[in-house]
């Protein structure tokens, strides 16, 4: 047995250390932004503000490409099992708090309490988070995550009252390839983590899908998630 | 925000003075005011034994010393935390310890960073509410209590729980635990029926490798393997039954991939170490020893057989020296414990063999036979099957032999320590010999065993019970013959009436079986039977 480290092992520890990092460091503009808007500084308020933003948006690309490094090594602990679906979203809702308020939007969930489904929990949160991460850039002032259930699938759907997305993506073939833009430093990572994510999850022949669409009933675009 | 929450004393183990700081906030702005912290195992180990902790929130990754496992199965060992006190792992990342399954041992819910308060606050109070519905559960478990644990889960299934398929895999647990084998499988497939999930497809695998069913059993873990690479109880479970049908090779790749995944788990490591050293691959088996014995540091799975085991690697690879120096370490490391003594001397005896100083060798091995003497009775299978190994390199084959008899006199229906004895003659060129010994001392209990039933069943209960208080004297431990002797005695009750006397040597002889196997099925009949007969006045 070697104990040799490799290049992407380096890489893969250190992006432990950075989340670390990064983790005190949201939480601590968190309570600085807080103090902020009770003393009335509004102004300094949004500026940490859209620091957090960038912030949790580092925190959502390092944790993507760390599972799909492991992913990738068929080392990562896939772990399908059952779960509350509310739940689920309730945690991701809270993890997403302080952008919501800090953004002004208004976000509600349709979902029922007794939904329960399979599936590896911590990557259907990956998912949710990114696709959050996301609409907070493109809606208006809402957001609404319904969870439908269609012949044994669970579909779940994030939409928003933005302008929703452009026909360039919505025509693209590969989900991957709709994110890739490097004039605004769009890669590609985050739908390329929630295609991988969703072709995981099967249940017999079925496979889990991803599709982004325009309308909903938000009339913006929605992420269109499903589960066998 | 509840109350339990706010009233609760809560430990805080992290390495990181930041995320201490920062936890220690998120819990005084919840209301929370009882918050201690520990920086390290030692230290949160202390803490433990002096407090009664509500929830202990410790990170998984403690720098250089015991990990956040270690210290968690250290402290559930030691009874430092019961039933009821909640056990968040903070972790960076998934990982395999974190998959159902994987550890015998495990916390009430893994939190993954990043965290925030309000995350920490629902889920610390998802726990507490979920603690309340699972601590009568465990407690029955830990005090054996299987029927009632089992009639609790049937009593929350009824009452449509939040977590169904949790209650599911506690009850198969237990209907596997007490030899209910139509039961588990009844469970399994009605879970399966819906969705294929691993933990009921291993559960299947396990009925089968019971039932001697063993290339069914490894379809069925490698199937599970295939779908869900970082399963860790499929794949433990599959070397198991690639080492019961005999495919050695096979059982090391098996366990070489799942330390790659998983390398923490002592037992895990030293089957990989035993695996590889009757491979041939000896400097594998050192690795795996070596490892067994530094991750056992910290652990309560720490065992002197990883050094006895690596000191045969040793001498195998020609180094005796570094054989000498690891027996002198294990000496150290279990000052006071009479079976690693005489574990320990008996490999020492080897050595000194292997080195020409037949002296020394002959002086060892009398110590490890005088140690056995003192410890009468009480010496492990597992023990007595090492000095036997020993006692057959030194060429004393007729004292190894009557060892390995009384061995299998006293297990004769445990097939996994007979195939280890087997394995043994085989390495000293006796295959016949040892197939020989094994059946005639199984052959003996069988023929006394019967013999005392038979009795029993033509209506001499007495007879029978005589027959088999005199097999059990002379085999202690032998679980069937206990539980047939138990079981004759409640027949005389129920027939001929209560007797206080009778009936406290049932009680006495339940209490043995439950020492040598808490999950013997008739255990846990016969007791109910013993308390319907004897409770009622």
């Amino acid at each position: 047995m070697s104990d040799e480290i490799s290049f992407a092992d380096l890489m893969a520890s250190s992006i432990h250390d950075m989340k670390n990092s990064l983790n005190l460091q949201v939480s601590a503009l968190e309570k600085i932004a807080v103090r902020c808007q009770a003393r009335g500084d509004q102004s300094g308020f949004d500026e940490l503000g859209a620091i957090i933003f960038q912030s949790n948006r580092m925190n959502i690309q390092l944790v993507e490409m760390l599972s799909l490094y492991k992913l990738g090594k068929s080392i990562y602990p896939v772990d399908m099992d059952e779960h509350a679906v509310a739940e689920v979203i309730h945690e991701v809702v809270l993890q997403s708090q302080f952008m919501l308020g800090f953004k002004g939007i208004q976000l509600s969930v349709d979902c029922a309490d007794d939904c329960y489904w399979y599936f590896d929990k911590e990557l259907l949160k990956g998912v949710l988070v990114n696709a959050l991460n996301n609409a907070y850039e493109y809606t208006h002032d809402r957001i609404a995550i319904v969870v439908r259930l269609h012949n044994k699938t669970l579909e779940l759907r994030l939409e928003d009252n933005g302008p929703g997305y452009p026909q360039t993506m919505l025509r693209s073939a590969v989900a991957s390839d709709k994110g890739v833009n490097f004039s605004t430093g769009s890669t590609g990572l985050g739908f390329y983590f929630c295609e991988q994510v969703a072709h995981m999850h099967k249940n017999g022949s079925k496979r889990g899908t991803l599709h982004i669409e325009n309308g909903g009933t938000l009339g913006g675009g929605c992420f269109v998630l499903t589960l066998p | 925000m509840t109350l339990a929450l706010r009233q609760s004393t809560i430990l805080i183990i992290d390495d990181f003075q930041g995320m201490r700081t920062m936890l220690r906030e998120f819990l005084k702005s919840m209301g929370v005011t009882a918050i201690d912290t520990a920086s390290n195992g030692k230290d949160a180990l202390q803490q433990l034994s002096g407090t009664k902790y509500d929830i202990v929130i410790c990170d998984y990754n403690l720098g250089p010393a015991a990990n956040g496992q270690q210290v968690l199965e250290e402290a559930k060992i030691k009874n430092y935390v019961g039933v009821s006190t909640v056990w968040v792992m903070v972790t960076a990342e998934k990982t395999p310890e974190m998959v159902m399954g994987a550890a015998e041992i495990r916390p009430d819910d893994y939190l993954l960073k990043p965290i925030n308060q309000a995350l920490l606050e629902t889920r610390l109070e998802k726990l507490i509410e979920r603690k309340q519905s699972l601590a009568p559960i465990e407690a029955a478990v830990k005090s054996l209590n299987y029927a009632d644990a089992l009639a609790q889960c049937d009593h929350q299934l009824k009452a449509k729980v939040t977590n169904p398929h949790e209650i599911l895999r506690v009850k198969s647990d237990l209907l596997l635990a007490m030899g209910d084998y139509a039961g588990a499988t009844a469970l399994f497939e009605s879970v399966l029926a819906v969705r294929d999930v691993p933990w009921a497809q291993t559960g299947l695998g396990k009925i089968l490798f019971h039932d001697k069913k063993f290339a069914e059993a490894k379809d069925i873990f490698r199937r599970v393997l295939q779908e869900n690479e970082v399963y860790m109880e499929a794949s433990d479970w599959l070397a198991k039954t690639c080492l019961m049908l005999g495919q050695h090779q096979e059982a090391q790749k098996v366990l070489l991939d799942a330390v790659k995944l998983s390398p923490n788990a002592p037992t895990r490591q030293k089957l990989l170490g035993d695996t590889a050293f009757k491979n041939g691959a000896l400097d594998l088996a050192q690795a795996a020893f070596e490892k067994t014995i530094k991750i056992g540091e910290f652990s309560p799975h720490k065992t002197p057989a990883a050094y006895t085991s690596l000191a045969k690697v040793f001498t195998e690879q020609g180094s005796p020296q570094d054989a000498l120096k690891t027996l002198a370490q294990s000496k150290k490391e279990f000052r006071y414990n009479t079976e690693a003594a005489i574990q320990t001397a008996a490999a020492e005896s080897v050595v000194y063999k292997k080195m020409g100083q037949d002296d020394k060798a002959e002086a060892a091995m009398h110590e490890a036979e005088r140690l056995i003497g003192t410890a009468a009775g009480k010496v492990s299978a597992e023990v007595a099957i090492d000095v036997a190994d020993s006692l057959l390199k030194m060429g004393r084959k007729d004292k190894a032999c009557s060892l390995l008899q009384e061995v299998v006199k006293n297990n004769h229906e445990n097939i996994e320590l007979s195939k280890n004895i087997e394995a043994i003659f085989e390495d000293h060129g006796l295959v016949a010999e040892g197939q020989a010994l094994i059946a005639e001392s199984r052959g003996e209990v069988v023929a006394i065993n019967n013999e005392g039933v038979t009795l029993a069943k033509h209506g001499d209960l007495l007879a029978g019970a005589n027959l088999l208080r005199t097999a059990a004297e002379k085999l202690p431990n032998n679980e069937v013959i206990l539980i047939n002797l138990c079981g004759l005695l409640i027949g005389m009750l129920s027939k001929e009436g209560k007797s206080h006397q009778i009936a406290s040597e049932a009680r006495e002889l339940l209490d043995r079986v439950r020492h040598i196997n808490p999950s013997n099925k008739n255990y846990h009949v016969y007791t109910a039977a013993l308390n319907r007969i004897m409770g009622s006045h």
